[in-house]
């Protein structure tokens, strides 16, 4: 692409030509001259609105007419009268020479500007000057005109190549602050990753070796506190799990959802005095003002396995079924006869009617089964209500993807 | 005296290694004859060692534990594979059951629990957690209505009652079955959900044109 600032030139040049032909006194040829000034303002007038790109042959064209204009200088010009500056060619040739410097490099403006240097004193004998009669400071002159050519070029040539070299160590360096602010911004993430794990998993594991020592020293050792010291290590490698594994999924949440699976597995690492098992048919994203409501009841239930129970575990389950989402609290306790009426009557019934309350409040029911020594299933059965009418589940299990 | 169980282990941390072989040594029942830290590892010294069972890590490095289950299992079907896995990791672990794993076990199980479901595993008997029936469940439920073999309304209730909690004998007594039946079911199950990868795999080749070549 021609640049604004040479068009500008070419113009202010063809115009300042005009002028100079009209009042400079009588030309030799003017049909020549005349057919010269509308072939530069045809040439110039296609420059300015095809702004064609600085191909070979756009660059050949301008240069050869750059440097026949030098010629014609010399033809319309009265004979003897073209001194080292034609003024019929004004500024003219001068765009040629800067605009193969432009475009080309030093290289370029240099051999552009020496080939109009050439013109220039074609233009000379065609003006009928006998070169080797004229005295040395003419001829200096004339080669002097000869090497502004050669300049002009050559040093548009230098900037434009200084220019380019500079713009690329602009972008490099663009570049590199840009990778350097992407270093930091991992280098902090990661920075943030390590005092997570700091605060908790090695506390946990300083924890651990302390008390460690301590029970190997102190001889005896009560079951009980190594339970607790197993338990807070697995506490402590579910987080560091999750905290790796943590995938750009799960940062994908719906606004204002939560997994079920995720908070029942919450609250089953929560549980010291016996294991719970969670299985879920998959995440199960719901409100998580449901979630909560579904958690609470699940938890109320645990407690009271706990306290009544006698079980030596739990499961927790739960599973999407026919637009129900379905919440087993399961234990494998001493059972007993449900007898909804029969328990009120004995005002044992406060526990089960606080999660049937709870239940209800979200538009499901409770059902319990259970029977003497085969322990107790809890129900909870709730309308699978999407978030604002969308379905909450993220398209598409992860492990789908895997296996292809 | 009975057999020992040939046992290979494979986990990339040496501590745990030598933890699980001092555990399932000790019962006296099963006699560790290989190691492996790696994927590839595993698939190699399982060719050498041909152990009856194989503890798989799934979070392996060269070859990651789904593959090499897979691998092990179509090179020699009669060696089990029984996942030992922590408990974040489960759609990899339903990835291992569905290329041929036989089960799965918690890496927080007790050292008793592990040696039951080696011998249980080698025995030919599915070792299903509650949380892993769950996702099979799962499974089955979303590819319902398409090619795949489903699950039968008796095979889905074993599922969720497993997923429960319940062991095969309580399942058994509940619903007036043997417990070998309700083995049989779950076998079933299992090979529906391999199966169901198969087909998988085969829909995948099919849309990726490779049935033409």
């Amino acid at each position: 692409m021609l640049s604004l600032g040479i068009l500008a030139f070419r113009w202010v040049s063809l115009a300042w030509m005009v002028v100079l032909a009209l009042t400079a006194g009588e030309l030799r040829r003017p049909v020549l001259a005349v057919a010269t000034i509308a072939g530069l303002v045809g040439w110039t007038g296609w420059l300015t609105v095809a702004r064609p790109a600085p191909s070979w042959p756009v660059l050949i064209a301008d240069l050869a007419l750059a440097a026949g204009l030098n010629l014609v200088a010399g033809l319309v010009m009265p004979a003897g009268s073209v001194g080292e500056r034609p003024y019929f060619a004004a500024g003219y040739p001068v765009a040629a020479a800067v605009t193969w410097g432009a475009a080309r490099g030093v290289g370029g403006g240099v051999a552009a500007g020496l080939a109009l240097g050439v013109s220039l004193v074609a233009g000379q004998l065609a003006n009928g000057i006998d070169l080797a009669g004229e005295p040395p400071a003419v001829l200096l002159d004339l080669a002097g005109g000869s090497l502004n050519f050669v300049l002009a070029g050559g040093a548009v040539g230098l900037v434009a190549r200084l220019l380019e070299r500079s713009a690329g160590q602009l972008r490099e360096a663009t570049e590199e602050t840009i990778r350097a602010r992407e270093r930091a911004a991992r280098l902090a993430e990661r920075e943030s990753l390590a005092r997570q794990i700091h605060d908790s998993v090695l506390q946990a594991l300083a924890l651990v070796h302390k008390r460690g020592r301590e029970l190997a020293a102190g001889g005896q050792v009560p079951p009980g506190e190594v339970a607790g010291l197993a338990e807070m290590a697995a506490g402590q490698e579910r987080a560091l799990r999750s905290l790796i594994l943590r995938d750009p999924d799960q940062e994908a949440t719906p606004a204002g959802a939560a997994s079920l699976r995720a908070a029942l597995e919450e609250l089953a690492a929560a549980e010291r005095s016996l294991p719970v098992t969670v299985g879920a048919t998959g995440a199960l994203w719901l409100p998580a003002g449901q979630v909560e409501e579904l958690v609470a009841a699940a938890r109320q239930a645990l407690d009271n396995v706990v306290e009544h129970a006698g079980a030596s575990r739990v499961a927790l389950f739960a599973e999407e079924d026919r637009g129900a989402v379905v919440l087993t609290v399961r234990d494998d306790g001493r059972g007993f006869t449900y007898d909804e009426r029969r328990l009120l009557a004995e005002g044992k019934i406060g526990l089960a009617k606080s999660i049937k309350g709870r239940v209800e409040q979200l538009g499901g029911s409770m059902a319990v089964t259970s029977r003497p020594g085969a322990g107790t299933e809890v129900e909870l059965r709730v309308p699978f209500l999407t978030h604002r009418g969308a379905r909450l589940e993220p398209p598409g299990p992860p492990m789908e993807d895997q296996g292809g | 005296m009975a057999e020992k169980i040939r046992v290979m282990v494979v986990d990339d941390h040496p501590m745990w290694r030598d933890g699980v072989r001092a555990d399932l040594e000790a019962s006296g029942r099963v006699e560790v004859v290989a190691e492996a830290a790696d994927g590839g590892d595993a698939i190699e010294r399982a060719r050498e060692a041909m152990p009856e069972l194989v503890l798989m890590d799934l979070n392996l490095p060269t070859v990651p534990g789904v593959e090499a289950t897979r691998r092990i299992v179509e090179e020699s079907p009669h060696i089990k594979v029984l996942v030992l896995s922590a408990s974040a990791e489960e759609p990899d672990v339903l990835e291992a059951v569905k290329v041929g794993a036989s089960g799965y076990l918690l890496k927080s199980a007790t050292a008793a629990e592990l040696v039951d479901a080696v011998a249980r595993v080698r025995d030919g008997e599915p070792t299903f957690s509650p949380s892993l029936a769950a996702l099979v469940l799962g499974e089955f439920r979303r590819m319902s209505g398409g090619a795949e073999p489903g699950l039968t309304a008796r095979e889905t209730e074993v599922l969720r009652l497993v997923a429960k909690g319940y062991t095969y004998k309580e399942i058994a007594d509940q619903l007036f079955l043997s417990v070998k039946t309700v083995q049989n079911h779950v076998q079933n199950i299992l090979t529906k959900l391999q199966l169901s990868k198969r087909y998988e795999l085969m829909r995948y080749a099919i849309r990726r044109g490779l049935d033409r070549t």
